[in-house]
């Protein structure tokens, strides 16, 4: 049977003729306009970030288009060293060891390790989540919150139970990384009402062995700090890549037997 | 740390230590390779299309070659050389910068995991299809199916599968239409509801159904879900990426679409003195 359809024709829309940025701007140089002269970063001089600012600051100016205070700084400082490295067992850290051992070309042990890391059960899939679960409920009880949503859903047979964006068990157990990191946070002058709310939530949750995860209290932080909920998981990406390569490049020069390889007898095909 | 005397999890994880369990088959050296219970070197090799494997490595399902040559059908019509497609773009600016062809064709792959394009898409375009099955089943009109759609956009006619970007009407459905006539398929029921809502979308907007609406469709009538669908065309756009990025590799590198300082548009803070912290 012949169908009908539309003649393709084109919808004529208005595309813009140039990209528009808020973030950098280049000014050229008089005698070459490929070349960028003076780089300012939402109106800031590169080279005097360079010479009176810190990394920190400049990242979080990169992305709130302001300089932080003193205390958002160390909040964010704080963060960072704590999710530098997801730890040689996850399984982002594992996919970047794979690429190191398996000389795959290093130069591609990030972004592979970028895209596990991207995970929605527990990784940086979670964070805009877990923002959005922050900022909808920090004005309600959290003892509320974590009575209700205790109700509303069972453990799982198998397996860890999330009963939050960034909140649940690990491994069966309140996961003490994320609560120390916390802690440590919570203990700084600049500590926001997000990671305090969260704080009072997992102390609810403490005896059904939840807590926070460490995409819970980077979507903590991040709400805090005012990084919109679509940004979170890029910038939980951008934190923990360090770790990755690290990890991954550790592996590169070494021969292909230094990791596991499963014996056949180990190797189980269910049906 | 746990409060939990008997941690299941624990117990669950430590059987796990240390063994593959697989669903999919494995390689046994001096035994074989094997895949969804078929030896891959006597059983598929040589007497499978590539496409059958794919698709039974996608969904665990062995189709019949006429329905593995439309799938390898669609991926033609999916992936074409220009670069201004956004993941072609990315093949041609990973070329004018000399990335690898591999990181150039997994990059725009990527780029095709979209919630406007792409392979994502389909998800939401077989759930609408198999969805409006449902309704019809039960006794809904067309005319009621698209209208509740339209009203979740303000009442305008964004259903997946259906419109398309930058251009109106799909040159594709006609050489699919082609394509499925060739390999002998016939109209199934959810194909047919589909044209019936081009046709309602036609009447009343203009607008026409897109590949999109005809995959799901068609696919949904091969017994397919949303997420198997999903699963089958994850690289969907690989060759046209492959092929913007060496239209601009084999090239003076950095000289596809050059841009000068001022062709960025700059609205942001104005020029202003760097405080001490």
């Amino acid at each position: 049977m012949k169908h009908e359809h539309d003649e393709v024709r084109s919808r004529n829309e208005s595309f813009s003729d140039r990209v528009v940025t808020r973030i950098w701007d280049e000014e050229p140089c008089p005698d070459n306009p490929y070349l960028a002269n003076t780089n300012r970063c939402h109106g800031y001089d590169l080279v005097e970030l360079m010479e009176k600012r810190s990394f920190v600051d400049v990242f979080y100016l990169l992305f709130r288009g302001e300089l932080p205070t003193p205390e958002e700084s160390k909040i964010l400082e704080t963060l960072m060293i704590g999710l530098i490295n997801p730890g040689p067992r996850h399984s982002a850290t594992r996919a970047a060891m794979n690429a190191g051992i398996g000389k795959t070309d290093t130069l591609h042990i990030l972004p592979i390790s970028m895209m596990v890391l991207g995970g929605a059960f527990a990784d940086a899939g979670v964070i805009e989540e877990g923002i959005r679960f922050l900022r909808k409920q920090r004005r309600n009880d959290p003892s509320e919150v974590a009575g209700r949503l205790l109700k509303e859903s069972e453990p799982p047979t198998e397996g860890d139970r999330i009963l939050a964006p960034g909140f649940g068990s690990l491994y069966g157990s309140v996961d003490p990384y994320s609560k120390n990191l916390v802690n440590t946070i919570l203990e700084l002058p600049g500590a926001g009402p997000v990671v305090c709310w969260g704080a009072s939530f997992a102390n609810e949750i403490q005896s059904n062995n939840l807590g926070w995860l460490r995409a819970g209290v980077a979507a903590a932080v991040f709400a805090d700090l005012g990084f919109q909920p679509r940004a979170g998981g890029g910038l939980f990406q951008l934190l923990n890549a360090p770790g990755l390569l690290a990890h991954g490049l550790e592996l590169a020069n070494k021969p292909i037997t230094a990791m596991p390889f499963i014996a056949d007898d180990h190797y189980v095909i269910e049906s | 740390m746990s409060l939990n005397p008997k941690n299941s999890v624990i117990e669950f994880l430590n059987e796990q230590r240390g063994i593959v369990k697989s669903r999919t088959g494995g390689w046994f050296p001096g035994k074989g390779v094997f895949c969804h219970g078929y030896s891959m070197m006597d059983e598929l090799v040589g007497e499978k299309s590539y496409f059958q494997v794919l698709i039974l490595n996608a969904t665990g399902k062995m189709v019949k070659r006429p329905l593995a040559d439309w799938v390898e059908a669609i991926y033609i019509c999916l992936s074409w050389p220009d670069p201004r497609i956004w993941c072609n773009q990315i093949g041609a600016l990973a070329g004018t910068a000399g990335s690898s062809v591999v990181a150039a064709t997994a990059a725009g792959s990527l780029a095709s995991d979209s919630r406007t394009y792409g392979v994502r898409p389909l998800l939401d375009g077989v759930a609408f299809i198999q969805n409006a099955m449902e309704q019809k089943r039960s006794g809904q009109s067309v005319d009621s199916i698209v209208d509740a759609e339209c009203a979740k956009h303000g009442g305008k006619p964004h259903i997946v599968g259906y419109a398309r970007p930058i251009a109106k009407g799909d040159e594709r459905l006609e050489a699919m239409e082609r394509v499925s006539e060739q390999l002998n398929f016939t109209e199934g029921e959810h194909l047919s509801l589909a044209y019936a809502i081009e046709k309602n979308l036609r009447d009343r907007f203009d607008e026409g159904m897109n590949i999109n609406g005809y995959m799901s469709a068609f696919l949904s009538d091969q017994g397919f879900t949303a997420k198997e669908v999903y699963q089958m065309f994850s690289l969907l756009v690989m060759s046209g990426v492959t092929a913007c990025y060496l239209d601009t590799y084999d090239r003076v590198p950095g000289a596809f679409l050059p841009q000068q300082c001022r062709d960025m548009d700059y609205q942001g803070a104005q020029p202003r003195q760097v405080p001490d912290p």
